[in-house]
């Protein structure tokens, strides 16, 4: 303190900032930036086109799977050979009614009357549902003529959307002029299942499947897993077990999927005969691949709140439970959701395990509870991607759409609850 | 620095009394792991009496600070021999409940550590968990009776909900006291609590600290000399792990017993 502050011996010779090296130096160190710059310019380009590119082929191709083309079929009941009583299609009797009806053949016969021989190819082979269902709606019907739109058939549809063969073209022609064809927005293909029709088939029996069996997922991956990372953080004393259980979680992430389909199968089907083709079991399987993702992501949220909130929250008397329910996890939940949300988005997308566990059956019909057979939204993809009928391509595309709106419902539904819950400091 | 400043300041505090016994630490010594971080200290805390404890950088003064309320506890690898007491009674016994023994000696940090929520939730936040007030009613008393004796009321009382967070450094730091006496503490722990702070929102601490004196059995860690002149009356040395020498402040400051003590506080190392 009271030395005095020694002097360097010898005086240091000045840098010279202008020298031919330094300036070259400097030379190097903005074309560096700049390299860097355009480089990194370039790669987000580069994934903006390619996003671009699936996005626009997508739209163009699934949009049209969004409408569905109907032709005004004119039916004469009263001289069909349709035997039905309009009061029996009151009331409970109506579907038995409805059933012993040849409403397949009138329709059939109708198209013919209409649209000359041959007509009957020009409808859908489920346009005669829809005259079931003005039936039903209206048995008045029955006693005079009435106007009924029906789907068209996938040749004639394609045709509608400007994308058809030489006959359909013709037919598609032929109806316009008639001014019979509309072209309008496809409800089946938001309401119904699947179909071995493709202008039937529907979209929601997947879409549902996906919801149910994403539930059962959520339900299972999150607690378990937000369990899981606050008591390995929390609680867990650090030895060689708690290493042990990191590092199994961890490749636990990174196996694939196919391998979970083997384990779901193994273990839910075989093992505990819990039924087959089941969201439950989807569910059970995607929760095994989604509650690792869930545990690190949940880790390092948790370790990104300051100990200093920890020690505070101590300091006066607040107990471990407290300090992680009261200020831990309130800190670390939009980390937390975050990650489920990346991990659920993935197992949404996931198609092979489920295959695995037989997610992949026909069915007509959405399923009604997370016991019944399901299909989500990822096989159903990739069952119509497989089929030979020209209809499906639109309706592929179509799914495709769905699925990605549902992800980016989903990715949005992230970023919004981060932004909600997020606090700074 | 100074030694008549320093004399000087230590010569008009208050005198030490002899004080009531409020926390008493025997032969404790605190390993991390093998690691030895304190040997053999034995100290009294008195109720009246204002402690600090200096010392070099790593001489464990927060170390033995943190086993006074058991905050060592935390670290895994810490371990704590010997004996220490409140009102005689062990906290370090089993029957001791770690939880209430926070709430009844409680801590200042050397960072301000408020929680990210607003100041009144803050100083509430205590008083909730341990059930000390029914009503609503109750809890606004306790809220502003606390920001009121850490001197902070009139800066924050019309924005209340606003986040501790947004406060400045030394505002932060009036806001942890006041939390940390929200829940009526016996013995109140200080770890540098002005080390982040300038010079006038360090002078209102140490003003607080005069206030809250008797009321709170008050241990306090420094590096800064002149405020254990100022603050304290009873002064604790620590060098590598033990205690050297404790005492009366203006003792230590104008008549220091051991040479490493003198050396110290005339800045001649550490
Ligand atoms: N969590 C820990 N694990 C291992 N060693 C520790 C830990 N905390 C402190 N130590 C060691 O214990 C000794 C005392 O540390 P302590 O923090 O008590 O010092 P200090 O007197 O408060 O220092 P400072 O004035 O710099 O705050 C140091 O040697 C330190 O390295
Ligand atoms: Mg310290």
């Amino acid at each position: 303190m009271n030395s005095p502050i020694p002097v360097p011996a010898t005086p240091r010779t000045p840098t010279d900032w202008n020298s031919p090296a330094m300036q070259n130096r400097i030379r190097r160190r903005y074309a560096a930036e700049r390299r860097f710059k355009a480089l990194g310019l370039v790669s987000i380009l580069v994934s903006a086109a390619f996003l671009a590119f699936l996005l626009i082929t997508m739209v163009g191709n699934g949009a049209r799977g969004f409408t569905q083309t109907e032709i005004r079929l004119p039916v004469d009941f009263a001289r069909s050979t349709l035997m039905l009583d309009p009061a029996a299609l009151k009331g409970f009797g109506a579907d038995a009614a409805l059933a012993g009806a040849d409403i397949e053949g009138v329709t059939a016969a109708a198209a013919d009357a209409a649209f000359g021989d041959g007509g009957a190819r020009l409808l859908s082979d489920g346009a005669w549902l829809s005259v079931r269902e003005a039936i039903k709606e209206r048995p008045e019907v029955l006693q005079g003529k009435a106007d009924i739109w029906v789907p068209a058939a996938t040749s004639v549809d394609l045709a509608a959307k400007g994308d058809g063969d030489a006959a359909g073209e013709a037919a598609y022609a032929r109806l316009k002029a008639a001014n019979a064809v509309q072209t309008g927005i496809n409800l089946t293909f938001l309401t119904k299942a699947d179909s071995t029709d493709p202008t039937l088939v529907g979209i929601w029996g997947a879409l549902k499947g996906s919801l149910v069996t994403m539930f059962v997922t959520l339900i299972l991956a999150f607690p378990i897993g937000v369990l899981s990372a606050l008591y390995l953080e929390e609680y867990a004393p650090r030895n060689r077990w708690t290493d042990l259980i990191e590092v199994s979680i961890n490749n636990l992430a990174a196996v694939p999927s196919i391998i979970f389909g083997l384990l779901g199968l193994a273990v839910f089907l075989n093992f505990m005969h819990l039924p087959r083709s089941a969201p439950l079991v989807g569910g059970l399987t995607l929760a095994l691949m989604t509650m690792p993702v869930i545990v690190i992501a949940g880790r390092n949220a948790i370790k990104s709140v300051p100990p200093s909130i920890r020690d505070a929250a101590l300091g006066i008397g607040a107990s471990r439970v407290q300090v992680v329910f009261h200020h831990v996890l309130p800190l670390a939940l939009p980390g937390i959701l975050t990650g489920t949300i990346i991990g659920m988005a993935r197992a949404l997308g996931e198609t092979a395990p489920l295959l695995m566990i037989g997610m992949r059956a026909f069915l007509a019909s959405p399923p009604g509870g997370i016991t019944d057979p399901a299909t989500v939204l990822p096989v159903q993809i990739f069952l119509w991607s497989d089929e030979v009928s020209r209809g499906f391509v639109e309706k592929t595309s179509a799914a495709i759409i769905v699925l990605l709106v549902f992800l980016l419902a989903m990715n949005g539904l992230a970023i919004y609850l981060r932004n909600r819950f997020e606090r700074r400091w | 620095m100074n030694d008549h400043t320093l004399n000087d300041i230590a010569a008009h505090q208050p005198a030490a009394t002899e004080g009531t016994l409020k926390m008493a630490a025997r032969n404790v010594n605190v390993f991390y792991g093998a690691k030895q971080a304190i040997r053999d200290v034995s100290i009294d805390v008195t109720q009246e009496n204002v402690t600090a404890f200096i010392g070099p950088s790593g001489c464990g003064k927060s170390t033995f600070l943190r086993t006074l309320n058991r905050m060592n506890d935390t670290v895994a690898s810490a371990r704590v021999e010997g004996q220490i007491t409140l009102d005689g009674e062990d906290i370090y016994s089993p029957s001791m409940d770690v939880v209430q023994l926070r709430a009844r000696v409680g801590m200042v940090f050397q960072k301000p550590n408020p929680f990210p929520k607003s100041i009144y939730e803050n100083v509430a936040y205590g008083p909730r968990i341990h059930g000390l007030a029914a009503a609503k009613a109750d809890m606004d008393q306790i809220v502003e009776k606390s920001l009121k004796r850490a001197g902070l009321w009139e800066e924050v009382k019309d924005r209340l909900t606003d986040s501790g967070t947004a406060l400045s450094g030394g505002q932060q730091q009036r806001l942890c006291i006041a939390r940390a006496i929200a829940v009526d503490p016996e013995v109140i722990l200080m770890d540098e609590p002005c080390s982040a702070l300038d010079p006038i929102a360090t002078a209102k601490i140490e003003e607080l600290i005069h206030e809250l004196r008797g009321r709170y059995a008050i241990v306090i860690v420094t590096h800064n000399m002149q405020q254990a002149a100022r603050v304290s009356q009873r002064t604790a040395f620590f060098h590598l792990g033990t205690l050297v020498e404790y005492g009366d402040t203006s003792e230590i400051f104008t008549n220091p017993r051991e040479t490493r003590t003198k050396d110290y506080i005339t800045g001649r190392y550490g």
